[in-house]
C-alpha cells in the first residue's frame, strides 16, 4: 500500500482536529486526543526510516514524498522530517498544558490545524503558495486569541491586519523574483523585488515597526496561546525564508543582504531587549522577549556563511521548551493572582517558590544564561556577530542584557515582604499539577544547557533540504 | 471591452471611496457588494469568465456573511461621526487617488509592463484606499471590510500576472476565512454561542 508523507503530517492532523473540535466539551478527551496525536506524529517523523517504508505486522506501507492537489504538489521531503517532528512535539506539549483555566477549549483543535497548515506551507510547490497557507493558519488562530462574543482587543485586529498584509507582498515578490533571475545584479528591479520580499517577511516576523501587536496580544490573551503562535509562526517563516536563499542565486551570493539581515536582527534584539527591561507587565515582557528571539533568528541567517544556519536550527528546540515553561508558569500566576503586573506579584515567591524559581529560570534561559538551554547557541551567535562586526556584536549583547535586567527587577518583587497581616514565612503552596511539569522542564533546560550537542543535533538534518545552503 | 473596463474602474473608485468615507454598515456593505462586481469585471480582462466568476461569488458570499451577521445584531448603534473626521477621510481618499494616478504609469512601465494600466490602477486604488481605511478605524467590521478590499485589489493585479487553479482556490479560502473571522468578531454574547471562554471558565470553577 502506498501513501504519501503529506497524508500523514497534513491530512491526518486535520481529521483529528475535526474530531477534537467535535469533542471540545470533553476536556480530558480533547487534551489526550490532540497531544497524543501530536506526539505520535512527532515520534513518527523523528524515527521515520530513510527507505520511506513501514511494516506493521502483515501490513507494509511505502511512502512517497508528494501529494498532488489541484495541479500542484505538497512535498514533504525526508530531510524536513526532523523539523516537522519538532513542530508536532511543540503542538503536543502545548496541548498537554492547555487544561489551564483561561485557555479556550478551541485552542486544542485549532492548534492542530495551525500546525498542519504550517507543515503544508513548508512543502507546497511552488513554494510561494505557502503564503496562502500561512495566512489561512493565521485566520484559524484568531479564535484562540479572542474569546467569542467579546469585542476583539485592538492588538488582535492589528495582528490580523499586519499578518494578512504580508501575504500579497510575498506572492508579488515571488512573481517578481522569478522574472529577475536572468537580470544583471545592478538592475533596479532586483532591489525592488528584494524590498517587497523583505517587507512581506518583516510583516510576518513582526519586525520593527510592525511589532506593535506583539505586546498588545500577549497582554490581552492567555500566555500559553500567544507563546504557541509566537513560536510557530516565526519559526516556520524563518525556515520558509531559507527557500528564497536556496532558490535564488543572486540573493544567496549577495554579501549586502547578509549584512542587512545581521543589522536588522541586532536592531530587533536591542529594541526588544530595551523594551523588555522597562516593562511593568510580565506578559508584555514575554512578548518583547519573543521579538528578541526573532532578532536572534535573523542574526543567525545573516551569519549563514559562518555557520549561522546551524545555530538557527539548534536554537529552536531550546527556545520551544523555554517558551513553554515561561507560558505555563505565567498562566498559573494569572490563575492564582488574577493580574500579572509587577506590583501585584510582590511576595509571590514566599507562597509559590517553585513557580517563582521556574519563571526566573525560564526567563534566564531565553536570555541566554550559562548552564541553561539557550546559552551555548546564543554565546556562539553573539561571538560570531562580534567577530563579524564589533558594533553589531556589542548591541546584540546590550539587547540580551535587557531581559536579564527585567529578571532582576522581577526577583526583587517576587521576594518582597508581604503586606502586614499576611503570613510572612515561606512555604510551598503549589499543587502537584504545577510542581511536576515545572520541575521536569527546569531539569530538561539544565540538561540541554549542559549537553547541547547530543540533544539538539538531530534537527540539523533539516538543512539537507536546502541543497544550496549546506 | 474598453468601456466595460472604464465603467468597472469608476465603480471601483466610487465604492472604495464610499467604504473609506462612510461608517454606516449598510452603505459599506452595499459598496463592498458593488466593489466585487467591479473587481470581477477587471479580472475578466485577464482570466476566462468561468474562473473569474469564482472571485465574484466568493466576494459576495463574504459580504453576505459579515453584513447579515451585523444585520442580526439588535440595536446597532451608528458610529458617532464628527464632520471633521468625515472631511479628513474624504481628503486622504482624494490624495490616495491622486497618488495612484501619478504613480501607476511609472509602476506599469518599470515593473508590470504586461499589465493593462487600467487594471493596475484599479488594483492600486483598492489597495491604497483600503489601507487608508485600515489606518483610520479600530472597528472589527470595518477592519475586515478593509482587509477584504485590500485582497480584492491585490487579486485584480495578480490575476493579470498568474493563472492557477490552486491559487484561486486558496485565495477563495482566505477571503471566506477572513469573512468568517469578521463574523466571529461581530457575534455578540447573547447569540447563543457555545464555544465561549466564559463557559470554559465556569466549567473550571
Amino acid at each position: 500500500m502506498t501513501l504519501s508523507t503529506p497524508i500523514l503530517w497534513v491530512l491526518l492532523p486535520l481529521v483529528v482536529a475535526v474530531l477534537s473540535l467535535a469533542a471540545f466539551n470533553r476536556k480530558v478527551f480533547s487534551i489526550l486526543l490532540t497531544s497524543l496525536t501530536s506526539f505520535f506524529l512527532a515520534g513518527l517523523a523523528f524515527g521515520f526510516p530513510e527507505s520511506m517504508a513501514l511494516s506493521l505486522g502483515p501490513l507494509s506501507l511505502s511512502f512517497t514524498e508528494s501529494l498532488g492537489i489541484l495541479g500542484r504538489e505538497i512535498t514533504l521531503k525526508y530531510e524536513l522530517l526532523p523539523f516537522i517532528s519538532l513542530i508536532y512535539f511543540v503542538n503536543g506539549l502545548w496541548a498537554l498544558g492547555s487544561g489551564i483555566k483561561g485557555v479556550s477549549r478551541i485552542f486544542r483543535p485549532t492548534s492542530l490545524v495551525v500546525t498542519a497548515l504550517l507543515t503544508a506551507a513548508l512543502g507546497v510547490q511552488p513554494f510561494l503558495y505557502a503564503a496562502l497557507l500561512i495566512e489561512t493558519a493565521i485566520l484559524v488562530s484568531i479564535p484562540m486569541l479572542s474569546p467569542l462574543g467579546k469585542a476583539p482587543h485592538p492588538g488582535i485586529l492589528r495582528y490580523l491586519t499586519l499578518q494578512t498584509l504580508a501575504m500579497p507582498f510575498i506572492l508579488l515578490a515571488g512573481w517578481l523574483l522569478s522574472g529577475v533571475e536572468a537580470l544583471p545584479p545592478e538592475s533596479p528591479l532586483i532591489i525592488q523585488s528584494a524590498l517587497i520580499l523583505g517587507l512581506g517577511i518583516a510583516l510576518w516576523l513582526a519586525l520593527f515597526p510592525f511589532h506593535s501587536w506583539v505586546p498588545m496580544v500577549f497582554e490581552s490573551s492567555n500566555p500559553l496561546v500567544t507563546s504557541f503562535l509566537q513560536f510557530m509562526i516565526p519559526t516556520v517563516v524563518a525556515l520558509f525564508s531559507l527557500n528564497f536563499l536556496n532558490r535564488y542565486t543572486f540573493l544567496r551570493e549577495s554579501e549586502g543582504l547578509y549584512q542587512i539581515l545581521q543589522t536588522i536582527g541586532v536592531i530587533t534584539i536591542a529594541l526588544g531587549g530595551s523594551w523588555a527591561a522597562v516593562q511593568k507587565n510580565l506578559k508584555r515582557v514575554f512578548g518583547f522577549a519573543t521579538l528578541v528571539e526573532t532578532g536572534f533568528s535573523l542574526l543567525a541567517i545573516g551569519l549563514a556563511n559562518q555557520g549561522g544556519l546551524v545555530w538557527l536550527l539548534t536554537l529552536m528546540p531550546a527556545r520551544a521548551l523555554s517558551y513553554w515553561l515561561w507560558a505555563f508558569i505565567l498562566a498559573r500566576i494569572e490563575e492564582r493572582n488574577g493580574k500579572t503586573d509587577l506590583d501585584h506579584i510582590d511576595g509571590f515567591a514566599r507562597r509559590f517558590p517553585i513557580l517563582s524559581i521556574g519563571l526566573l529560570l525560564a526567563q534566564l534561559s531565553v536570555a541566554g544564561m550559562p548552564l541553561l538551554a539557550e546559552f551555548p547557541t546564543k554565546l556562539t551567535l553573539l561571538t560570531a556577530a562580534l567577530e563579524s562586526n564589533p558594533i553589531l556584536g556589542v548591541w546584540g549583547f546590550i539587547g540580551t542584557l535587557g531581559l536579564f535586567l527585567f529578571t532582576l527587577r522581577l526577583l526583587v518583587h517576587l521576594v518582597k515582604p508581604l503586606p502586614e497581616g499576611e503570613p510572612a514565612q515561606w512555604g510551598i503552596s503549589e499543587n502537584r499539577s504545577e510542581l511536576i511539569p515545572v520541575l521536569v522542564m527546569v531539569g530538561v533546560l539544565i540538561i540541554i544547557g549542559l549537553f547541547p550537542k547530543g540533544l539538539l543535533e538531530n534537527i540539523l538534518q533539516t538543512l539537507m533540504a536546502f541543497s544550496q545552503l549546506r | 471591452m474598453q468601456i466595460l473596463s472604464i465603467l468597472a474602474f469608476v465603480l471601483i473608485v466610487i465604492t472604495a471611496m464610499a467604504i473609506l468615507v462612510f461608517r454606516d454598515w449598510r452603505i459599506v456593505s452595499a459598496a463592498l457588494l458593488l466593489q466585487y462586481l467591479g473587481a470581477f469585471a477587471m479580472v475578466t480582462q485577464s482570466w476566462p469568465v468561468e474562473i473569474a466568476v469564482i472571485k465574484l461569488i466568493v466576494g459576495w458570499m463574504a459580504t453576505a456573511a459579515i453584513s447579515l451577521t451585523y444585520f442580526r445584531r439588535e440595536n446597532v448603534s451608528l458610529f458617532a461621526e464628527t464632520p471633521s473626521s468625515f472631511i479628513f477621510r474624504s481628503l486622504i481618499g482624494l490624495l490616495t487617488i491622486l497618488v495612484v494616478f501619478i504613480s501607476a504609469p511609472r509602476l506599469q512601465a518599470n515593473v508590470f509592463p504586461e499589465l493593462d494600466l487600467l487594471v493596475l490602477q484599479s488594483g492600486l486604488m483598492l489597495i491604497g484606499l483600503s489601507l487608508m481605511q485600515l489606518g483610520t478605524t479600530q472597528d472589527p467590521f470595518l477592519t475586515v471590510v478593509g482587509l477584504l478590499s485590500v485582497l480584492s485589489g491585490f487579486e485584480v493585479i495578480y490575476a493579470g500576472l498568474e493563472l492557477s487553479s490552486l491559487l484561486t482556490g486558496l485565495l477563495a479560502i482566505v477571503n471566506l476565512g477572513l469573512s468568517l473571522v469578521g463574523v466571529y468578531f461581530i457575534i455578540k454574547v447573547g447569540d447563543n454561542v457555545s464555544l465561549s471562554t466564559k463557559e470554559d471558565e465556569e466549567e473550571d470553577q
